[in-house]
């Protein structure tokens, strides 16, 4: 019998690549006469572009062209919207405004760019910028969520009637019945508060049109290489075969990248037309933190009505959400807010009210966790508080409202991001908390342990939450396995590459089919020269739906080589079998033949193919789930902290995580210990700080506080599966869980270790400055 | 960013006005002017050269007084731009003349500060604008003194600070007040020289 592969704790394939400096970047992209491009960009975040004088810096030595929204003519238009509001929802108002790429008549945001230098040499390129002379008249800046609403606020698009970019109700039940029969009624309002993705490489495209064999090639750290070269060729009246987009090894994605088109992915494709030769952009640290798209603003207004015994009635949500300068991402973001404030608990009757508003701020697209955070922030939080009220234990309460194993799958009643009814496949919610309970050692703890630290005077709490993920979404990926005539496989599918592993993940499903090692396949993503159907890497899908494309190409591939092995060995398909490369058949293991040979024999030079025959061990397949399958965790943490300094340390971190079929776990638990570090961020240390006229006050590392190796704790992971019904592999993804129920993690732990003076932890991020002031009113008071 | 704050010159409120009234003195009062120029009675234009470490350029910018009040009080309006960033403020000046024949000055204003120099300097502005303000009116001071000696027959030296020495002075205050790593002291050099620029120009048409 042949070695399975998924399941097991392989190291990265990838991994001596990465470590010894040999993976290709795109700042690696070398071109010999390549040029490069700097960006003016706005400091105002709001103003009205009187004009703008290039001449001086065309005349720089050094300057190959300096361009304008003026110099782009009919060519200059917003970017396409990237997705639609979903189509299914009724009576919904949604008002798109795209991006542009250079700015025409009003900047919306600060960074937006203005001008483009091209140049010798970056620094040629970033001196020049010093010589354009621009006239801003500076307007006043559309910052606050909530007064963006106001009447009498600036507006961020002057042909609307407010700053208002869309009005989404989505209900299920009836709220305000189950109100009236409520026991008791929980209502705050809760803050969350932006973050940028902090990815250790920022953005970076090299673009080069060859007019003499009329080929555009791009380089860029995008997410979604296909949509970018189908999107670039339409953009250009360029036919799709005469561009290639090449996603190379990316350092970090986390959700920005996905993002199309930024400004620069226009502009430089265009200039590149325009001069014929290449051109580089590499993104500073300073730029991303404003021309990188950023997440998770979000302001709630919401109400969980619960019975005495604390059943849940009914969860009501009025929220506003911040897109931005603009919306190309359409409602992703909250749409998944509403999606996971429900939880993993029976809410019979749900109403929620979302506004999206426009601001002048960067745009707002997902950001690992997209949207998700927010949604279990305000369902964890609300039952933290209800069970206060109720004298109920916390885990206790969330027991009494999970969904039980017998209800999947499970219609929620409304719309997912998708556009498809957000219907939960599978799932078994009590086993997970209760792990994650015994894990930590709560019962002994709570009774124990924490009562005795407390005589010692130490502030120390303990905290235990559920979450779902929705995960795996459609519409599809695709994938094409080869058996080359080596022997080893080569797999090529559509999706990028930022950092997930795919290069071993995917091997290791492949390697199960076709009985080899995963070492001899050969992955390779991200390059539309090499696979050119998809959509790309986001919503926690590369493993669910490339994998199972995969996994489907791999399988014909498998029968393909059966039926010619048989051919070949004359013996039945059923009696051989495929390991270590050759096929076999089983009782008579010297009677084989390796992959190599039949891969030669499947692609002969001379003599008669029957018809219908196709040359080669080779199939392309593709993969599209009909809803997306729903991942569920729970995490557990001990903190302490110094109610003096405010510092906290993480004592104990559990983590508990149902992503159905694991395919390599040493993988998972990687994903898995950096979503839990950007939950830590996001709950105490990073925050963009904008003063009243969205001035960005944090724009470097200095003060932008990204946690270091001292403040993520170890991190323990047991993993439970249950299967996804909506694919073959079972799988579910599991990209973005690890960040998901982080801050309202800590905010329930933190609450408890400071129990004494009865604060209640209702935004995130927090920090040292805002938990002081929280103490001290409680203090005061 | 709000400012406020008092300062009593060793002179008569008369003298202080005019002083604070004149271009050239308060070119030299701070360092790296490039140009001061008066446009109209109540307009004033200048550049000044910024080059510290890793930030460099010319700071651009006017000046306007308005509610002109002689000689007691004035507004300030100050919009100032470069690579480093932009400044724009308005602010109240009061001067008011003391029994021992000193002037009290009280100034408030309120500064939007956007670019590089909000992103990158926020978290030292306040120390920094502080320290810089008192610079400059000590130099400020420095030169009515010797104004009001000459005007006795007394011949008085005053030289004005050079650009290193009053940047040097800033970081001095500063590193009193901050963690004194010589990152952070190169840091505030490059935000000294910055606000050198947003203050000369609030200050510039005084």
């Amino acid at each position: 019998m042949a070695q399975k592969y998924v399941g097991q704790r392989l190291t990265r394939t990838e991994d001596p690549r990465l470590l010894t400096g040999q993976a290709m970047f795109v700042d690696d992209v070398q071109i010999p006469g390549m040029l490069h491009a700097a960006f003016l960009r706005s400091e105002y975040t709001h103003a009205r572009l009187k004009r703008i004088d290039v001449s001086a810096a065309r005349n720089r030595p050094g300057v190959v062209a300096v361009y304008t929204a003026a110099d782009m003519g009919d060519t200059w238009r917003p970017g396409p919207p990237l997705v639609s509001p979903p189509p299914t929802i009724k009576d919904i108002v949604f008002h798109s405004r795209t991006q542009v790429p250079l700015v025409k008549d009003k900047v919306r945001l600060a960074g937006e760019p203005l001008a483009v230098v091209i140049a010798e040499s970056r620094y040629i390129a970033e001196d020049a910028l010093d010589d354009i002379v621009v006239e801003l008249d500076p307007l006043e800046a559309v910052v606050d969520l909530e007064k963006a609403l106001e009447p009498d606020a600036p507006r961020v698009h002057d042909d609307l009637d407010s700053n208002l970019a869309c009005h989404l109700i989505q209900k299920k039940g009836d709220y305000a019945a189950a109100r009236e029969k409520a026991d008791l009624v929980i209502k705050r309002r809760i803050v969350i508060d932006r973050g940028t993705a902090a990815a250790m490489e920022n953005r970076g495209i090299v673009v080069y049109w060859d007019a003499k064999s009329q080929q555009l090639t791009v380089w860029d750290t995008t997410q979604a290489p296909i949509p970018i070269r189908n999107g670039l060729a339409g953009m250009f009246g360029l036919s799709p075969s005469q561009v290639r987009v090449i996603a190379p090894f990316v350092g970090g994605g986390f959700g920005p990248k996905i993002m199309m088109f930024y400004p620069e992915e226009m502009v430089l494709t265009w200039a590149t037309l325009q001069l014929g030769r290449p051109i580089k952009w590499i993104e500073d640290r300073r730029e991303n933190f404003y021309a990188t798209n950023q997440e998770r603003g979000q302001v709630h207004y919401a109400e969980l009505a619960l019975t005495r015994d604390g059943h849940i009635l009914g969860l009501r949500d009025d929220f506003i959400h911040d897109t931005g300068a603009y919306d190309p991402y359409g409602l992703t973001v909250p749409i998944n807010t509403q999606c996971h404030a429900m939880g993993p608990y029976r809410i019979p009757n749900y109403y929620s009210d979302l506004k999206v508003v426009f601001t002048n701020r960067p745009i707002v697209s997902p950001l690992r966790g997209a949207g998700r955070p927010q949604g279990v922030y305000v369902i964890e939080r609300l039952l933290d508080i209800a069970a206060k009220e109720l004298g109920m234990d916390p885990v206790e309460i969330r027991k009494r409202n999970l969904l039980p194993p017998d209800v999947f799958p499970y219609d929620n009643q409304i719309i997912d991001q998708a556009f498809v009814p957000l219907v939960y496949d599978s799932g078994n919610y009590l086993p997970i908390l209760e792990k994650a309970a015994e894990m930590i050692g709560y019962e002994k703890f709570v009774k124990e342990e924490q009562p005795r630290l407390r005589a010692e005077g130490r502030h120390v709490g303990i905290g235990i939450v559920c979450f779902i993920e929705t995960t795996g979404i459609g519409p599809y990926e695709g994938a094409r396995v080869t058996v080359e005539p080596s022997g080893k496989i080569s797999v090529a599918t559509g999706v990028g590459t930022q950092g997930q592993g795919h290069f071993t993940s995917f091997a290791q499903i492949a390697a199960d089919q076709l009985g080899v090692n995963p070492r001899d396949v050969n992955v390779v993503t991200g390059d539309t020269s090499q696979f050119h159907w998809g959509t790309g890497t986001f919503a926690s899908r590369g493993a669910v739906v490339a994998g199972n494309a995969i996994h489907a190409a791999a399988s014909t591939v498998r029968a393909k080589v059966l039926k010619l092995a048989s051919k070949v060995l004359e013996t039945p398909e059923e009696e051989l079998e495929l390991a270590d490369g050759m096929v076999r058949v089983a009782d008579i293991p010297e009677k084989c033949i390796s992959l190599g040979e039949l891969a030669v024999l499947a692609n002969p030079l001379r003599g008669a193919v029957e018809p219908g025959t196709e040359p080669g061990l080779e199939a392309t397949a593709y993969f599209g789930p009909k809803y997306g399958a729903t991942a569920s965790g729970a995490h557990a943490m001990i903190l302490e902290v110094d109610p003096e300094t405010m510092m906290v340390e993480i004592k104990r971190y559990i983590l508990v995580e149902d992503c159905g079929t694991v395919i390599n776990p040493l993988i998972v638990e990687g994903q898995l210990h950096g979503g839990v570090a950007l939950g830590i961020a996001n709950s105490y240390y990073e925050q963009l700080m904008y003063d009243e006229n969205g001035q960005l006050l944090n724009a470097s590392f200095a003060d932008y506080l990204v946690p270091t190796a001292s403040e993520v704790p170890r991190v323990e992971i047991t993993h439970l599966e249950t299967r996804s019904p909506l694919n073959p592999l079972g799988n579910k993804g599991v990209g973005e869980g690890g960040c998901i129920p982080v801050p309202c993690l800590f905010a329930q732990a933190l609450e408890d270790a400071l129990a004494d003076y009865g604060i209640e932890i209702l935004e995130t991020p927090l920090s040292p400055n805002k938990l002081f002031d929280l103490l001290s009113g409680k203090r005061n008071k | 960013m709000k400012v406020e704050g008092e300062y009593i010159f060793n002179g008569p409120r008369a003298e202080v006005w005019d002083l604070v009234r004149d271009p050239e003195v308060l070119a030299t009062a701070l360092p790296g002017t490039k140009s001061l120029n008066q446009i109209s009675a109540n307009q004033y234009e200048g550049e000044m050269n910024v080059r510290v470490g890793p930030v460099a350029g010319v700071f651009a910018g006017r000046v306007v007084v308005s509610d002109e009040v002689c000689p007691e009080s004035y507004t300030l309006t100050v919009e100032g731009k470069g690579a480093p960033g932009f400044a724009k403020g308005t602010g109240r000046v009061h001067l008011i003349a003391q029994d021992d024949g000193t002037t009290l000055m009280k100034y408030e204003g309120e500064v939007q500060i956007g670019g590089k120099i909000a992103s990158v300097g926020q978290r030292l502005l306040d120390t920094v604008s502080k320290s810089m303000i008192r610079q400059g009116l000590e130099a400020l001071n420095k030169a009515l003194e010797a104004r009001v000696a000459r005007s006795k027959g007394q011949e008085v030296e005053c030289q004005p600070p050079s650009e290193a020495e009053f940047a040097a002075a800033v970081a001095k205050d500063m590193a009193g007040q901050l963690l004194s790593s010589s990152w952070v002291l190169w840091i505030a050099l490059a935000v000294v020289v910055i606000i050198v620029a947003a203050i000369w120009l609030s200050r510039g048409g005084g």
